[in-house]
């Protein structure tokens, strides 16, 4: 295949075959234990800034725990993180969001009593002067917060959102998750890793949510998205990864593979087709490989 | 749930989360109160009367608004009582007995207020203690602070002209007026440029009728309660006082990111502290300013009643009746929702029930049996309002 071909080839020229930039967020060899048990084996995957990459796999394969890791809420015991190539140290989710990595977890940690604009600023609210005041009892710009939030609703096009003065909790399913993933791209954020976004949705509000991941790949954020749903991974992923006892059983490009290629992965970890290790050329700038050099030709664990 | 449950059940959510919507409820049972009591009695709505009744619940006004703060965050002060008595016989000891001058004793007793309620938010927040229990505990060894501070005869008189003045000066008619016109003036001048700014920035706004007619209702009540208490001793000091001490709260508690972060905590503890909230300090800041308002509020006391005394602080009655006022305002138990004016108007709720009870000559077991019910059914109705998602 070209792709595989492409793999062997310069970075550029890998970027361009697989139809995005160089990797924007390259995972290496992330390992971690809880006491006996091996939750992630050497994790290798790549996220590329205009691209949604999917990552699915059986419960208990670990996704959770990659996620945490990405978000700072856990620590791995091995491996690295790069963003554009430079090691990140990722101890917090301070940290995370410090270097452009917002996480929307399934519980979406939303505030049910406050109305829109206040959950989009939760934390980061703009003030105005009076400084001779502790910033805690600063006068909120309200009227400010709330025209920028009404930008953020709009840029991602929920049209059923009218208002930013709607308590979240009056909102549907849908809406609830378009606020948090809006509160997520406010906050200058590179990487979005989203965690089951449809999980508790109808059909009409994951078609919106949906829509909404396709418009933060236009904005040229890099996203991870987590989901058991195969179909919704098939109509919005540009790769999908699988995930498999802890470990990339492989990688496939979504118009290159089908529903089934990833179920028997899921289920056998059969490898994927796709170019992956151009990827990793680009993030071992450093020549320090951690991890398998090619995850995608890796073979399946053993079961 | 059947359907038209569901359905009134959650008209009943979008009230509450609408602003002026949370207000509607405690105004209508006080609307229904002095109805009642303004038939049935006709002493109950004399100038005199008014005015009394606005003294009797301004203690009970200012635990309430106190006791609101953490109630916002989904705690609760059981020690306000405790707190308040504490630093009025402070206040009473300083002045009557040593004779320090009255601003100084009023700064100590602020100060003693705010550093016990910090030394309880302090164990709230990083011992983990719930603040039931720690309160509880507050409850107990204040009230033994209290009797300490006043000394052997539970009781000290307070003569000082300042500090009775707070209560027992009546501004002159000419000033009340201009103080309402002023206040109306200016509600309306903030109100009206909001919306103009509003309206040049593209935001949801109010169309000016309704604005204007808000205005209105708002400047007729004033301008009732002018009129009313002119027709006895003139506006009361102490409401203009308390009125700029509520207001500053509310302005706290709603404009600024310490209010917010109030609101935010009451919601979802959790989610605030993922969203780099520092709940902890925000906690133990809440309780402190707990322990200010409610001192104020031992102030007021100890210059409305001329005395300290254990019993007037100490006990449960004025604990529970400040609750009570919180809670029947409107603010919920379960935090997250709520305003400072709700205890205002729920604690003259409290006051106008016990004041019109008193004229009717009811006894005290039937004015327990009526705030019981009226409790009741405030708590209820914050049950059932409290918004689990309607379309879920």
């Amino acid at each position: 295949m070209s792709e595989n071909a492409a793999g062997v080839a310069a970075d550029s020229a890998a970027a361009a075959a697989s139809g995005g930039d160089a990797p924007h967020l390259c995972i290496r060899g992330i390992t971690k234990n809880f006491g006996a048990v091996q939750a992630l084996r050497g994790v290798d995957l790549e996220a590329r800034r205009g691209e949604v990459t999917g990552l699915v796999g059986d419960n208990g394969a670990g996704k959770s725990t990659l996620m945490k890791i990405i978000a700072g809420v856990e620590r791995a015991d091995a491996g690295r993180l790069l963003l554009d190539g430079a090691e990140l140290a990722i101890h917090s989710s301070q940290a995370a969001a410090a270097a452009g990595i917002q996480t929307v977890f399934q519980d979406l940690a939303l505030c049910e009593n406050l109305d829109v604009t206040a959950n989009l600023f939760l934390g980061g609210e703009t003030t105005a002067g009076w400084r001779w005041l502790p910033r805690l009892l600063r006068p909120l710009r309200g009227m400010a917060m709330e025209q920028d939030a009404r930008q953020a609703v709009t840029k991602l096009q929920v049209h059923t959102l009218t208002s930013v003065r709607a308590k979240v909790g009056l909102l549907s399913g849908g809406q609830r998750q378009a606020v948090a993933i809006a509160r997520a791209i406010r906050a200058e954020s590179t990487v979005v890793l989203l965690d089951e976004p449809t999980a508790a949705l109808g059909v009409a509000q994951t078609a919106q949510v949906l829509d909404i991941v396709r418009s933060l790949r236009r904005n040229r954020h890099a996203v991870i998205y987590v989901s058991h749903n195969l179909r919704d991974v098939f109509s919005v992923c540009d790769r999908i990864a699988v995930l498999r006892h802890g470990a990339v059983a492989g990688v496939w490009q979504t118009r290159a593979t089908g529903p089934d290629e990833i179920v028997a992965a899921m289920a056998h970890g059969d490898g994927g087709d796709d170019g992956d290790g151009a990827g990793d050329g680009a993030c071992n700038g450093d020549g320090d490989g951690a991890g398998p050099a090619n995850p995608a030709n890796a073979s399946p664990p053993i079961s | 749930m059947n359907a038209r449950m569901h359905k009134f059940q959650s008209r009943l959510q979008r009230m509450r989360a609408d602003d002026l919507g949370q207000f509607v409820p405690v105004l209508a049972s006080l609307f229904v109160i002095w109805a009642w009591f303004g038939v049935t009695e006709p002493a109950f709505l004399t100038a005199r009367n008014v005015h009394f009744l606005l003294m009797q619940s301004a203690v009970v006004a200012t635990l309430a608004v106190g006791v609101t703060i953490v109630l916002l965050i989904g705690d609760i002060d059981l020690s306000i009582a405790a707190v308040s008595g504490v630093g009025a016989a402070l206040l009473a000891v300083l002045v009557t007995n040593l004779g320090v001058p009255a601003p100084l004793a009023i700064f100590a007793a602020l100060a003693a207020g705010a550093l016990l309620g910090f030394a309880q938010g302090a164990v709230i927040a990083f011992v983990g203690i719930p603040s039931f229990v720690v309160t509880l505990a507050g409850l107990l060894g204040f009230q033994g602070l209290m009797l300490k501070i006043l000394g052997i005869h539970g009781a000290l008189n307070m003569r000082d002209p300042m500090i009775r003045g707070l209560t027992t000066t009546g501004i002159p008619d000419w000033l009340g007026w201009l103080c309402a016109v002023l206040l109306v003036a200016f509600a309306a001048a903030v109100l009206l440029r909001l919306n103009r700014q509003r309206r040049a920035r593209g935001l949801e706004r109010m169309d000016n009728g309704p604005l204007l007619w808000r205005i209105g209702i708002f400047a007729a009540l004033v301008s009732a309660a002018t009129a009313t208490l002119n027709a006895y001793r003139g506006v009361p000091l102490l409401m203009l006082i308390l009125g700029g001490v509520i207001a500053l709260l509310w302005w706290v508690t709603t404009a600024t990111p310490f209010g917010r972060y109030l609101f935010a905590i009451g919601g979802n503890a959790e989610s605030a502290r993922r969203a780099g909230i520092p709940v902890r300090r925000i906690r133990v800041a809440a309780f402190a300013l707990v322990g200010l308002v409610v001192a104020f509020g031992g102030i007021i006391g100890a210059s409305r009643y001329a005395s300290v005394s254990f019993n007037a602080f100490a006990g449960g009655p004025l604990l529970l009746e400040a609750i009570g006022a919180a809670v029947i305002g409107g603010t919920s138990l379960f935090g997250g929702r709520g305003s400072v004016w709700n205890a205002v108007l729920g604690a003259l709720v409290i006051g106008s029930l016990g004041n019109g009870l008193d004229l009717s000559g009811a006894g005290a077991a039937d004015k327990l049996m009526v705030s019981g019910v009226i409790l009741l059914l405030a708590v209820a109705f914050d049950a059932v309002t409290r918004g689990r998602n309607p379309q879920h």
